[in-house]
């Protein structure tokens, strides 16, 4: 078809040229706008509307402002900064100006195509994070945590971290330098995209919720604040403030301070020293201390039993002892009272003599008219006297029969009973044993 | 009345305690004895502690775990 067939005629008395048809206006401005210089403008966010293809929003300040459109995948690798913005939030974004021409059925639009952002300034993220802050801290929310039991010697142990990072490294070499080898659950989660956030959130209530994860670590390396910025989501840090397993968070470099530091039981400045904290014993050295117990143990049982059955054997020698020193003590009185009695023997026999000795003499002395009467009848008695000198007995073949200790054994029973005797003869005393019967 | 749960550093703590005692050279025979036994049953149930946790590395992840407990679910019920 000939365009110039259907070209209209222009306004009567305009100096300018034309009419063009529209659509190659369009085209022809598209082009001059793309041709522009590119360049990063910055402004205040507004009315963010997002599509499955574009996102929409305006850039503003106080003197104007400027439709911005950015393609939604670019957008949503921004990861957890795409969530946080806001209305009145700083940015600033790189790119250059851009026209969608339309069609006969849709509107052409003018939009400065951005094919790069980030939030102005870190102070920005900044506030937004100390506002939150103290908002869980004053509803409380940062002391729940650090109030749990925390279990020195936890059997089973979750983690929250990427399947990929070096923090799972590090953990295993933290649980290796205690001597940890029990049972890990790995909750493996996005650590920096958009969605980071609400994945941690899931993997750590499941882990709470298994019963069996008595600990649970959640860790990432280190990263800009906006690259750690799931680690501040609100729903997250809430989740962790209430869970009633301890959770030890190590996210990012020790310089770094998320919102999760604050609500979690403890933070550790790296994966490692959170695989620590997570077990507080060094498993080696309780061994150890174990077998120190043991023995102390064993060491006060033996001192308790052989000692006192050592001193219990001193005193029961004491009886013993007791019992030698009387019977030594027995004898010697017995020595003594046998000694004595030959002693009065002997001084009774010599007191006979002198009183033999006195009667002859007053025989001698009274001799008269009856003098041979009297001899003899003194004479008889002094028989009679002599008779009773035991000597006198002993010489006349006489045998005193004793149990060798001086006890005069004086029937045949006591003799069977004694078995042991001494026989005293006048002249002296041998031993004798009895070996039977009467018969 | 139960008894107050058992814990590893509670063991310990009570375990100490009667080294302690017994160190002092205070105790009588029948409490040394006693308390002889008494650490001898904590020094087990220690042992038996650290065994738990150090026999050996058993890694799974959170979706087994969870697949594991759904299917011992329904034999418990």
């Amino acid at each position: 078809m000939d365009e110039s067939l259907q070209r209209p005629a222009g306004i009567e008395g305009s100096a300018l040229k034309g009419p063009f048809p529209v659509g190659a206006y369009a085209e022809m401005l598209r082009e001059e706008l793309r041709g522009r210089a590119r360049l990063q403008l910055f402004g205040e966010i507004w009315n963010l509307r997002k599509t499955t293809a574009r996102v929409y929003f305006e850039l503003r300040d106080a003197r104007g402002a400027v439709p911005c459109a950015m393609w939604t995948n670019k957008f949503e690798a921004l990861g957890e900064i795409a969530s946080s913005l806001s209305d009145g939030a700083q940015i600033v974004v790189a790119g250059g100006p851009d026209y969608y021409p339309g069609s006969k059925t849709s509107s052409p639009s003018f939009s400065f195509d951005v094919t790069a952002l980030r939030v102005a300034g870190e102070g920005d993220l900044l506030a937004q994070l100390a506002a939150l802050r103290r908002q869980l801290q004053g509803e409380g929310l940062f002391e729940p945590q650090k109030l749990l039991a925390r279990p020195q010697l936890p059997r089973t142990i979750g983690v929250v971290t990427s399947e990929s990072g070096k923090a799972r490294d590090d953990i295993l070499a933290g649980l290796q330098r205690r001597g940890w080898a029990g049972t890990l659950v790995w909750g493996f989660a996005p650590v920096q995209d958009r969605k980071a956030a609400a994945a941690i959130t899931e993997a750590l209530t499941d882990l709470a919720g298994t019963q069996q994860v008595e600990t649970i670590i959640v860790a990432r390396g280190g990263g800009s604040l906006a690259d750690l910025f799931a680690f501040c989501d609100e729903t997250l840090c809430r989740t962790v403030a209430l869970l009633r397993v301890p959770v030890i968070a190590s996210v990012g470099h020790h310089t770094d301070q998320t919102l999760i530091d604050d609500v979690a039981a403890e933070s550790c400045s790296t994966p490692t020293h959170a695989a620590e904290a997570a077990v507080p014993l060094d498993i080696n050295a309780e061994r150890d201390k174990l077998r120190f117990g043991v023995e102390t143990l064993s060491r006060h049982a033996q001192r308790a039993v052989v000692g006192r059955a050592r001193a219990l054997a001193a005193l029961a020698r004491v009886p013993g002892t007791h019992i030698t020193r009387q019977r030594r003590e027995l004898h010697q009185d017995a020595r003594e009272l046998r000694a004595a009695g030959q002693r009065r023997l002997l001084l009774e026999r010599e007191r006979s003599a002198t009183v033999a000795e006195v009667l002859r003499r007053k025989t001698l002395a009274g001799a008269g008219p009856d003098k041979l009467a009297r001899m003899r009848t003194l004479e008889g008695l002094s028989i009679a006297l002599a008779a009773h000198d035991p000597k006198g007995v002993l010489e006349r073949g006489y045998t005193i029969v004793d149990d060798g200790e001086g006890n005069v054994i004086t029937t045949a029973a006591q003799a069977r009973e004694a078995e042991n005797v001494r026989l005293q003869f006048a002249d002296d005393a041998v031993a004798a044993k009895i070996t039977g019967s009467d018969d | 009345m139960t008894e107050p749960e058992q814990s590893y550093e509670i063991a310990t703590g009570r375990l100490e305690e009667i080294i302690r005692r017994l160190d002092s050279g205070e105790a009588g025979l029948r409490e040394t004895l006693d308390l002889v036994k008494e650490g001898r049953t904590l020094v087990e149930y220690c042992a038996g502690e650290l065994e738990a946790v150090s026999a050996g590395l058993d890694e799974i992840k959170l979706d087994e775990l969870i697949a594991r407990l759904e299917d011992q679910t329904p034999e418990s019920e």
